[in-house]
């Protein structure tokens, strides 16, 4: 087994942090999935007790400061999305495959929407349907990671 | 809701599967605490010298993040063919030649320019110094025109200052980190930069439109002077951007009758996505020769002008235009009518 160490969450979190500090442009940028929202929502399913709304907040903070934009819009999105994951993670747990990419696109569509709104209330234009595009990469990567063998909590399921 | 979720949580949870506070308390505790994050950072300025170090901290991630890419430019540089290499040495020969032809004839009409000016009893056109810098990553908000070049405050660049790339002006400076600054792009819809058309002379305020990579020149009344291909360039009475560098061409004028205005969509002349280096072209020192002369009158004029480039721009659109026409406002009467 696998053990869920406080060093594995934050090693994975830096890991997606690079990814996101990585230099995209052009269309890659449009479409590029949110990794640390992406790996903060699978340790939330994964470890409850180590990464909470808390550690979601925190990192979304960093996440801020990256994109240069307000400090604290993403770490409310986070938030918000993060309280949904953690509110119905026990049902969670024993969801099956397609089940959990319905529910974890919906967590992504939700911090986008909280994004959306903080984005809209400081002035931006409206910004089309293209602002969704990373969800659906989103979750298109997490089917990816659950099918090269990513364990979401497997302990619970038993099969 | 809280207490009925409490109420779940006691039957559900046994002592040994304890979470501490309920989900729904972290909710509100944290969203209160980034709701006033958002207040303080965009309405108070106490924040941005946590930024700056915090950024500091970054940075060295940032490099890692960089090191592939950095990489595969070191082998592409490395493995690219000799006739290549030849060829491109062979263009820049020549490029240097014509440049050295045109190079020697702006000596001589510097020198005479210099010489117009003493007669005129004018102000002597400052040199402004530049840095080249080069563009590390574009901003990582793709709703916003951004790029992140590499040279920050250790170099001493500072916000405000012109960005300009070999075939005009992309931008200006609005943050600065530590090893690295923020630079907004001309078509950002928060930055506006004065110009002058080309052809006739008439000055105007290209804004950025935002969506796609256009400006627009708002207000100009409809039979106004201007054409499709109109080239704009930098006016250079706002006392950044020096005077003369290409911003954009006129691509597209609509009129419409039941508008006083006209709508005029112009296509930026210097490009991100075409090259790697940039020119940082700091603020001219016209301000500091003044305030040697008068004191109180240019120090009003220094921070009337410091102030739309203090802020960091990020800010809705009507705030910037109002804060860019007095710099237009301001500088013509100073520079036209100095002393």
């Amino acid at each position: 087994m696998h053990p869920n160490k406080l060093k594995t969450i934050y090693l994975s979190l830096l890991l997606a942090f690079i990814c996101l500090l990585l230099p995209w442009s052009g269309i890659a940028l449009k479409i590029r999935p949110d990794f640390v929202f992406l790996t903060i929502i699978f340790w939330l399913i994964r470890a409850p007790n180590l990464c909470n709304i808390g550690t979601a907040w925190f990192v979304g903070l960093f996440v801020d400061l990256a994109t240069g934009g307000t400090f604290g819009q993403y770490a409310l999105a986070y938030t918000v999305a993060a309280f949904f994951a953690v509110y119905y993670q026990r049902r969670l747990v024993l969801f099956n495959g397609i089940q959990q990419a319905f529910y974890v696109f919906l967590l992504l569509i939700i911090s986008q929407l909280v994004l959306l709104i903080l984005k809209t209330f400081s002035g931006a234009d409206p910004l089309g349907w293209l602002y969704f595009l990373p969800c659906v990469t989103g979750v298109l990567l997490w089917q990816l990671a659950v099918f090269f063998g990513l364990n979401v909590g497997g302990r619970s399921r038993g099969s | 809701m809280a207490r009925s979720f409490n109420k779940l949580e006691q039957q559900q949870a046994p002592a040994f599967f304890v979470r501490g506070p309920s989900a729904f308390a972290r909710l509100v505790f944290f969203s209160a605490l980034s709701m006033a994050l958002m207040a303080t950072d965009s309405r108070l300025q106490y924040l941005t010298t946590v930024r700056l170090n915090l950024m500091g901290i970054l940075h060295p991630l940032q490099v890692v993040a960089n090191a592939p890419t950095e990489l595969y430019h070191a082998t592409a540089e490395y493995f690219s063919t000799h006739h290549r290499l030849l060829k491109e040495n062979s263009e820049l020969k020549t490029q240097v030649l014509k440049q050295n032809i045109a190079l020697q004839q702006l000596n001589t009409l510097t020198l005479e320019n210099d010489n117009l000016r003493e007669l005129l009893k004018a102000n002597k056109a400052l040199v402004q110094s530049s840095v080249l810098s080069e563009i590390m990553h574009v901003g990582r908000d793709p709703f916003t025109k951004k790029i992140i070049v590499n040279r920050g405050e250790t170099h001493q660049i500072l916000t405000g200052e012109a960005v300009v790339d070999a075939t005009g002006v992309i931008g200006q400076v609005t943050r600065t980190y530590p090893m690295s600054s923020e630079v907004t792009l001309i078509t950002d819809k928060s930055l506006a930069i004065p110009v002058q058309v080309e052809r006739n002379g008439l000055r105007a305020i290209a804004f950025g439109h935002g969506r796609d990579n256009t400006l627009d020149l708002p207000f100009l009344p409809t039979n106004v002077d201007i054409k499709r291909g109109d080239k704009l360039v930098t006016s250079g009475i706002d006392g950044v951007y020096p005077a003369g560098l290409a911003v954009a061409t006129v691509s597209q004028i609509e009129i419409t009758p039941d508008s006083p205005f006209a709508r005029i969509i112009c296509v930026p002349t210097g490009g991100v996505e075409n090259h790697r280096q940039v020119l940082l072209v700091s603020i001219p020192e016209t301000e500091m020769a003044l305030r040697t002369h008068h004191p109180a009158h240019s120090n009003a004029a220094k921070s009337e002008m410091a102030k739309p480039y203090e802020k960091p721009i990020g800010k809705p659109s009507e705030k910037s235009v109002k804060q860019a026409v007095p710099v237009d406002a301001v500088k013509p009467t100073k520079n036209t009518a100095p002393e």
